[in-house]
């Protein structure tokens, strides 16, 4: 179900490796003009100045404080939304399967408006913290009421224990901002998915995560592969499910929880991007876990581009752009690129 | 069987009549009986409570529940994929950009605009899906992916909306997406009910081919199904049959998720078993949302919507956990 058979087979890893490469220089390019780009338009020679000598000059000043944060959190959070949406996809063996589905999104957001509605607004950086705990403490008790359940032995408790979660968080939250409509001011812009007004200092906070996160990905990405057959033929291979599910529910907490919290609840990278991968370069996770790393990246800085020169509006949710700049090619890719298979 | 349906029927009139008796102002039992039976001594004020005020809620909920537990299951079956709710051809995305522009772009709009917007986005938002699904036949998998995109697109038009628009139309927009039935009446209950006959009569005759599709297309094919027919006669179905629930009364998730489960839970997987079962447990839960709803903290009504999610989710994480040993 997981779009095994859907991606082309022919392509060597040598192939492979130039796309990675390609893809790469595409994500560095794309991330130097969203710096470059604005309503002051910088040449890159500022840029590279500005980040190697610091003169503290008002250019200077606008690219280490404003477009370079604002950059490096919409990478961080496409890069590592995208892996966790992989990951979560094989594991689960289900299409349908995103970061949110063990509870990120809903976890994040019932922390944020409870510390909001109980605090004011004004609590800054703190934000990134509730929202990180509250994606983590969701994802435990979804993990754990997963391998609890009479189906805690397939991914069919997984994947139930996350709607049941997710639906009870949202439920609290919802009730929350109907009631209160100062709070439902201040948090709908959050909950769009926004990279506008991060500081270095948030991106720094959440960096180790998404590190750590995309490195132990990386290395998993065999035992990905084997998950992604499902739970019998991966027992079959010799695979222990059990202890390789709980570690990538521990990747996806560090990605995925990074991400939400930098940058609010995105749905669409999760979700689209692995397939677009798989579509595109066939079904190893050794390989879908860079692409889906780039991928994801770059998609997330160019429609946060798009966002502010289109729309010309600084605080333009990048949530909305990534659907209006992704969904297209994801329609086409889906008609195009799936064929006679049940 | 025929215990479970007894008893299932046994709890939803409790919960019918608890509905009845409960609320801002709360009737005996005797009280509620005479009213209803035109016994006794002829009270107009409790009457005037039971048939104007609660009687068309609780039926509209029970009617909602009934549909949105058969689209749930349906759903379900031709998509054969335990996430697959009616939301995944897009409908509670398309219903819920329509109803958000409804709201935050129109200037008082007028009576019934609402609910049209809500239909018809829902049913925009499907026959799209099915028809860019549509390449020399349809398969399940491709239908879930290009209901995935289209949702996205639809969604990031309600968030923008609810980014920009005015607070306080934001505030209407959200409790409308919550699901609440307190805007009920006689009328809508029987537009809602005549609606429902054929659609629901038509899922419990298909029940055979539903459970044909869910072996998987190649076995029901080979069993002599025309799949893709079956496929998109039950996707208008699951259109009609949430379409109109989310018209009367908002966005209740969760119902045609959970409904489904619990009956296979209790049933097995026969569709003959599977509908009635889903349908009864479906109206059980909306009716005893709304009842809840009402009674927790009055005067304060918390949608069904909602209720349904912070009690339907423990409820159901209760059934999962209990039954651990039991590996169906």
């Amino acid at each position: 179900m997981t779009g095994r058979r859907t991606g082309r087979l022919a392509m060597t890893n040598g192939a492979r490796m130039a796309t990675l490469l390609v893809l790469f220089c595409l994500l560095v390019v794309a991330a130097m003009s969203a710096t470059a780009i604005g309503t002051v338009t910088m040449p890159f020679s500022r840029i590279a100045a500005a980040i190697f000598q610091f003169d503290g000059s008002r250019d200077h000043l606008l690219i280490m404080t404003i477009r370079l944060p604002r950059v490096i959190a919409a990478v961080l959070a496409g890069g590592a939304l995208a892996v966790a949406g992989a990951i979560m996809q094989a594991v689960t063996n289900n299409p349908l399967a995103s970061p949110d589905l063990v509870g990120i999104n809903a976890g994040a957001a019932f922390a944020v408006v409870t510390v909001m509605t109980l605090f004011g607004e004004g609590v800054g950086d703190i934000y990134v913290w509730f929202s990180f705990v509250g994606a983590a403490i969701a994802a435990l008790v979804v993990y754990a009421l997963g391998s609890l359940g009479s189906v805690g032995h397939s991914p069919l408790g997984l994947v139930l224990a996350g709607v049941i979660v997710g639906t009870f968080l949202t439920s609290l939250t919802t009730a929350m901002l109907i009631f209160d409509q100062s709070t439902l001011d201040a948090v709908r812009l959050w909950t769009a998915g926004s990279v506008t007004g991060r500081t270095m200092a948030q991106a720094r906070t959440v960096v180790p995560f998404i590190v750590v996160g995309l490195v132990a990905a990386l290395l998993l990405g065999r035992h990905l592969t084997t998950l992604s057959l499902g739970a019998d033929a991966s027992r079959s291979l010799g695979q222990n499910p059990v202890v390789w599910r709980g570690a990538s529910v521990a990747i996806v907490i560090l990605l995925a929880g990074g991400a939400v919290a930098l940058a609010g609840p995105i749905g669409f990278v999760g979700l689209v991007v692995p397939h677009i991968v798989r579509m595109c370069i066939g079904v190893d996770y050794r390989w879908v876990i860079p692409f889906a790393a780039l991928g994801g990246a770059l998609l997330v800085v160019i429609a946060d581009m798009v966002g502010r020169l289109v729309f010309g509006s600084q605080s333009f949710p990048v949530g909305v752009t990534i659907a209006l700049v992704g969904a297209p090619f994801f329609l086409h890719l889906a008609r195009t690129r799936l064929k006679g298979e049940t | 069987m025929i215990r479970l349906i007894v008893s299932l029927t046994l709890l939803l009139a409790v919960l019918v009549a608890a509905s009845l008796a409960f609320g801002d102002v709360s009737l005996t039992w005797r009280e509620l009986f005479d009213a209803l039976a035109g016994t006794g001594e002829p009270d107009p004020q409790s009457a005037m409570i039971v048939f104007d005020l609660r009687l068309p809620r609780v039926l509209l909920a029970l009617l909602v529940g009934v549909a949105l537990a058969t689209a749930g299951t349906i759903t379900l079956a031709i998509m054969r994929n335990p996430l697959a709710e009616p939301g995944v051809l897009g409908i509670n995305s398309g219903a819920a950009a329509a109803a958000m522009a409804v709201i935050v772009l129109v200037q008082d709009p007028p009576v019934g605009l609402l609910q049209a917007a809500g239909f018809l986005g829902a049913a925009t938002m499907a026959l799209a899906v099915y028809a860019l699904a549509w390449r020399s036949g349809t398969s399940s998998l491709r239908i879930i992916l290009i209901g995935i995109g289209l949702s996205a697109l639809a969604t990031a038009f309600t968030t923008l909306l609810s980014a920009f628009g005015d607070i306080g139309d934001v505030q209407r927009a959200m409790i409308w997406l919550a699901g609440s039935v307190y805007d009920a009446s006689m009328v809508k209950v029987r537009l809602l009910a005549l609606w429902l006959i054929v659609p629901v009569a038509l899922a419990l005759v298909f029940a055979r081919e539903l459970d044909l599709i869910r072996f998987g297309d190649l076995s029901a094919r080979s069993l002599g199904q025309p799949v893709d027919l079956v496929r998109g006669l039950m996707i208008v179905l699951v259109t009609v049959l949430s379409g109109a629930a989310v018209a009367a009364c908002g966005l209740i998730g969760f119902v045609g998720l959970i409904a489904p489960h619990m009956a296979r839970r209790l049933v097995g997987g026969a569709h003959a078993r599977l509908l009635p079962v889903a349908a009864l447990i479906g109206a059980c839960l909306v009716v005893a949302a709304d009842l809840a709803g009402r009674i927790i903290l009055p005067p304060v009504q918390l949608p069904a919507g909602i209720v349904t999610g912070l009690l339907g989710a423990p409820f159901f994480a209760y059934l999962l956990w209990i039954r651990r040993h039991d590996h169906r």
